[in-house]
């Protein structure tokens, strides 16, 4: 059986190219969800960066993780080991996992004075 | 006086099977095999380098391909699991080395140290080290080697053009695409590679890539690499610690 590429290259081409330490596939990234909660937990580390994050909705607390690139690439666009701690109040757009759990690719944040961060979830 | 003598004959003996034994191999950093005389290299790689994605893609796997049934299982596995939204084996995310040949075109630089007897690579991601043995000795005899994810490799000089030889692979949680195509790399996968300068700040590698376990034929692949001399490679590890942060690597549309 001869088989093609595009099929799986035509869904992973743009954003696997992105990524090193995991196939991003399981994300939706054509959705944008905004989370409004509170920090738990910031991890600065390698190869992924993470923010652990408490949104309140109705039905309660959920626990949502955050997956976010590179210190080294966050850097450049203005992080710093410190720019998020436990207890800040902060608003983030994720790209969301497909599943529907409580996880998404981090794409922006806005601290509780308003500043307003990006980074690609990259490396 | 019988002690004595059987003594002296296993001394004998001993000396006998040492003078008929090859010389043990120097390490390639003895001193005294880097002094041994050897031709100038055409091109020294030191540096830290990152490929090109803007020159060819990551991805090694050719666009059409034929494989045999135990891999299209797994190819249609993968197909299968992206499909529904999830990622089939995704063994990298799950701390398991890239190996060869992934490791080269990740996105995270490798810094690259040259000395006349090999070549060493670091690669940023997960700090995978890689090593080319220019020595001029040959591969490790198949049951005394330790197979590893970026296998052996053994170069040689061919004109201005550095060929390498890789070979022993593990043969499990090895893959030769991510997310992708997923078709798995046996203990049977042998690359060849031809690095060539492009120029101070290029340099260019062929791909030739056999696994008759898993696909018919030969794959071939050209990515070009670029000098980044505004970073360093850092210590980075895939820590069970930082997968249970990770909502990819976690996530139930894994499929292991």
């Amino acid at each position: 059986m001869k088989n093609t590429l595009a099929f799986a290259a035509g869904l992973v081409a743009m954003s696997a190219s992105l990524f090193a330490h995991h196939s991003p596939v399981m994300f939706d990234m054509t959705k944008t969800q905004t989370l409004e909660g509170t920090v738990v937990e910031f991890q600065w580390t390698n190869p992924h960066s993470s923010i652990q994050l408490d949104v309140q909705t109705p039905n309660g607390v959920e626990r949502w993780g955050v997956e976010m690139g590179s210190p080294n690439s966050m850097v450049k666009g203005g992080w710093r080991n410190n720019s998020v701690k436990a207890g800040d109040k902060v608003t983030v757009a994720v790209h969301p996992l497909k599943s529907g759990e409580h996880g998404g690719i981090f794409m922006s944040i806005t601290l509780a004075d308003g500043r307003r961060l990006g980074g690609r979830a990259a490396e | 006086m019988k002690r004595i003598v059987l003594a002296v004959l296993l001394a004998a003996a001993t000396a006998g099977v040492a003078a008929q034994s090859p010389p043990p191999q120097l390490g390639a950093l003895a001193p005294e095999n880097l002094k041994k005389p050897r031709p100038k290299a055409p091109f020294d790689l030191s540096g830290t380098w990152q490929h090109d994605g803007r020159f060819s893609t990551w991805h090694f796997v050719p666009e059409t391909f034929k494989l045999t049934p135990e891999a299209q299982k797994h190819y249609d596995a993968g197909v299968d699991a992206m499909k529904k939204g999830g990622v089939y084996r995704d063994d990298i995310g799950q701390c398991w080395p890239s190996g060869m040949p992934l490791i080269m075109t990740r996105v995270w630089p490798i810094a690259v140290l040259q000395v006349p007897t090999a070549i060493y690579m670091i690669s940023a991601f997960e700090n995978s080290i890689r090593i080319i043995y220019l020595d001029g000795r040959k591969h490790t005899p198949a049951d005394e080697v330790v197979r590893t994810f970026d296998g052996e490799s053994i170069g040689r000089w061919e004109g201005n053009d550095l060929v390498v030889d890789t070979i022993y692979f593990p043969g499990h949680h090895h893959w030769m695409d991510q997310g992708g195509a997923s078709i798995p790399a046996s203990e049977d996968l042998h690359i060849v590679e031809r690095f060539r300068m492009i120029n101070d700040k290029t340099f260019e590698v062929d791909y030739t890539m056999t696994d008759p376990k898993n696909w018919v034929g030969d794959w071939k692949s050209t990515k070009r690499f670029n000098r980044k001399d505004d970073t360093d490679i850092t210590e980075v590890e895939c820590l069970p610690d930082l997968n249970s942060h990770l909502p990819a690597t976690s996530s139930k549309l894994l499929v292991k």
